[in-house]
């Protein structure tokens, strides 16, 4: 049944992956009572440290989901099995020990040893997980560029573009890693690393997987999807690489990035309305009978995610005129919990509905209980960004404007910040509800 | 062919910019005059400590974990660029603050996470440098984060009566989010027929 025997050993990525996405929200949970119940709740693990594995925990599952669904398209795009399966497997081990040793010592040597945790957002690990990290993600670009070598067959240009971002996605992570004395080259710096990923290299796999997926579901032309892919990256990567410059206005860099980050930044939705455009197109235009409507929906839901999360929840505060006054507060919050799941949590949920009931040969599997899971997922995540959101205007207005203290603010805040708690319950179930439908449709056929 | 030659314009055009951007940023006339992390120091006992130093504590305790430092962090505890201005230079008074923390509003003693003296120290010359730094302008004059004192407002919880003052709110929005699942849905029926 499956050509490639390779692709066998992926299923694991994605089914660690989603555990990991619970195991993040779970987190999440906990510090949102942090907010509601400040002072007084004394959640077991202190804030900070919670914060730290809630990004690095999402690092590890993005990672996995996209190297796992790198490796189950490869073969069949480049006509070959993919050079080393075994690497595969190992890999695998490789990044999930990682990332135990990285919440290890996050729970525990936060504080204590600066080559273990460097508490610096994003990039929390301390330099003894970097190297390993970098190391275990170079020997991915090995046998993924090694198998494209030696491919079979003329490469598509979805798959270039998705291994060109799974390749550049790696490499991005190096600047973070180097030491500054000054604040504002670490800063920099450190934003090669978000910035790069989210809106650029991570913006090249989700055009290429979307690409990919849509050619496998539907029966649309390979020339009509690929149509627009070029323009699409050629946009992206326009406006995002010099986009960077809204994250240069308030760090102590020249005011000349006021104007070149907010002129190019502002263009970024383009190349995600585009996307979501062609995708809508490809999608009209299709006359298969579409069987795995879950992962259609999972599709779309990425494509839209992209485009108001990233595209419009971005745009609205990329001005410099009104980062001024929203930089640092709960709007940023609120874009980030629309943008990042929203566009990549499904796009690997999307990976996962195509290569789990592949790999289990369970394709026609039970449909409702996905679609559930992922209106229920959509109904608590949206709760969530538009109290945040609403939040987030109050408190520009209160503490940037008018001047109130911190905390005065933060008081008057408490209803919004239970109505995110409230949302971030709703979104666990549809969490909880997906992962049992995956685990379920793969159960006993993968491991 | 051409898509190809698109795409390689649209990544070496923009990535070669980053060059000269980058050192207009930072090597030249225009870069903003921003204090040399060497040179920012505080002096506790006798000894002096510098801001690069307290970089590297204030990494290791992850203050980053709650607070923000030029506006970049998280947003549990307020933004600590301008926050050595708040407490008016007043370094022992600052040290004295983080080694023992306000639990009741989430400021952890730093005590209790086996910060020395001398790291707290550190930490102070680094936020001492960091109030130096060229933000252009940010944050805002006026706004409590550039002119505030040390916040004395203690903190309150969530009551159940705060949240029934926005629940028509959550009613409202989710009636509308209802709406659009079920309309997406009902077309999904009609395409099927
Ligand atoms: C667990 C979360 C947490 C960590 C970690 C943390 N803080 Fe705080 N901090 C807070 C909170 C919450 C407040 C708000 C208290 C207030 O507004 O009165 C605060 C207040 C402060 C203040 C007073 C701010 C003001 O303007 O009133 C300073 C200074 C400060 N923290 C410095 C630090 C430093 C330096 C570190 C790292 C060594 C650190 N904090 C680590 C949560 C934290
Ligand atoms: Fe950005």
């Amino acid at each position: 049944m499956i050509e490639y025997p390779s692709i066998a050993r992926t299923g694991k990525y994605f089914v660690t992956a989603i555990l990991l996405f619970i195991f993040q929200m779970i987190l999440g949970l906990i510090m949102s009572f942090d907010f509601v119940l400040r002072g007084t709740s004394n959640t077991p693990v202190p804030f900070d440290i919670l914060k730290s594995l809630h990004l690095n925990v999402m690092v590890l599952w993005l990672l996995l989901g996209f190297i796992g669904g790198l490796y189950f398209l490869l073969p069949k795009e480049v006509g070959r099995d993919v050079k080393y399966p075994v690497l595969i497997d190992f890999q695998f081990w490789f990044l999930l020990l990682i990332g135990i040793g990285i919440i290890i010592s996050e729970l525990f040597f936060t504080g204590k040893n600066w080559w273990l945790v460097e508490g610096r957002e994003y990039v929390e690990a301390g330099r003894f997980w970097d190297i390993l990290l970098t190391l275990g993600l170079l020997s991915v670009v090995y046998n993924v560029g090694i198998t494209i070598h030696e491919r079979k067959r003329h490469m598509s240009s979805p798959m270039l573009v998705l291994a060109a971002g799974a390749v550049g996605s790696i490499l991005m992570y190096i600047p973070g890693e180097i030491w500054f004395n000054s604040i504002i080259a670490a800063e920099y710096f450190r934003w090669w690393v978000v910035h790069y990923w989210v809106e650029a290299t991570f913006e090249l796999i989700a055009a290429g997987a979307i690409a990919l997926i849509l050619l496998s579901i539907t029966d649309v032309r390979r020339e009509i999807i690929e149509k627009y892919l070029a323009i699409e990256v050629a946009l992206v990567l326009i406006t995002g690489i010099i986009g960077q410059g809204h994250h240069y206005y308030w760090i102590g860099t020249p005011g000349f990035w006021l104007f070149v980050g907010g002129l190019f930044s502002a263009l970024e939705p383009v190349p995600l309305f585009l996307m979501a455009w062609s995708a809508y197109k490809d999608l009209k235009e299709n006359k298969k009978p579409m069987q795995n409507k879950v992962a259609l929906y999972m599709i779309i839901g990425a494509t839209l995610g992209n485009l108001l999360g990233a595209g419009v929840w971005g745009f609205i505060h990329t001005l410099p005129q009104i980062n001024f006054f929203t930089h640092g507060t709960q709007i940023t919050a609120s874009h980030a919990h629309f943008a990042t799941p929203g566009t990549y949590l499904f796009l690997v949920l999307g990976f996962a509905y195509i290569a789990i009931p592949a790999l289990s040969d369970r394709t026609n599997f039970f449909q409702l209980r996905g679609k559930i899971g992922f209106w229920i997922l959509v109904i608590g995540f949206l709760n969530m960004i538009i109290a945040l959101l609403l939040a987030g205007i109050i408190q520009v207005q209160l503490q940037r404007i008018s001047g109130m203290s911190f905390m005065e603010v933060q008081n008057i805040l408490l209803p919004f910040y239970g109505w995110r708690t409230i949302g971030g319950v709703i979104a666990l179930m549809g969490g909880l509800v997906v992962t049992y439908d995956i685990i379920m449709i793969g159960r006993k056929k993968i491991v | 062919m051409n898509n190809v030659r698109l795409v390689l314009i649209g990544l070496l055009i923009p990535s070669l910019l980053m060059i000269p951007y980058s050192i207009i940023s930072f090597y030249t006339d225009f870069a903003n005059k921003n204090p040399e992390p060497a040179q920012v120091t505080v002096s506790f006992q006798g000894k002096v400590y510098n801001a690069i130093e307290g970089k590297r504590a204030f990494e290791q305790y992850q203050c980053m974990g709650c607070h923000s430092i030029v506006g970049n962090g998280a947003y549990f505890g307020p933004d600590l660029t301008n926050v050595y201005k708040r407490i008016k230079g007043n370094d022992a008074a600052l040290a004295a603050y983080l080694l023992s923390g306000v639990p009741a509003k989430g400021m952890p003693p730093m005590r209790e996470r086996e910060m020395s003296e001398e790291d707290a120290y550190r930490t102070v010359a680094f936020l001492k440098y960091a109030q130096m730094l060229d933000t252009n302008g940010w944050p805002n004059n006026g706004s409590w984060d550039r002119d505030g004192n040390i916040d004395g407002v203690p903190a309150k919880q969530i009551s159940p009566s705060g949240i029934w003052q926005i629940i028509l709110g959550i009613i409202f929005i989710n009636f509308l989010i209802f709406i659009v699942i079920m309309v997406y849905e009902s077309e999904k029926e009609e395409e099927h027929d």
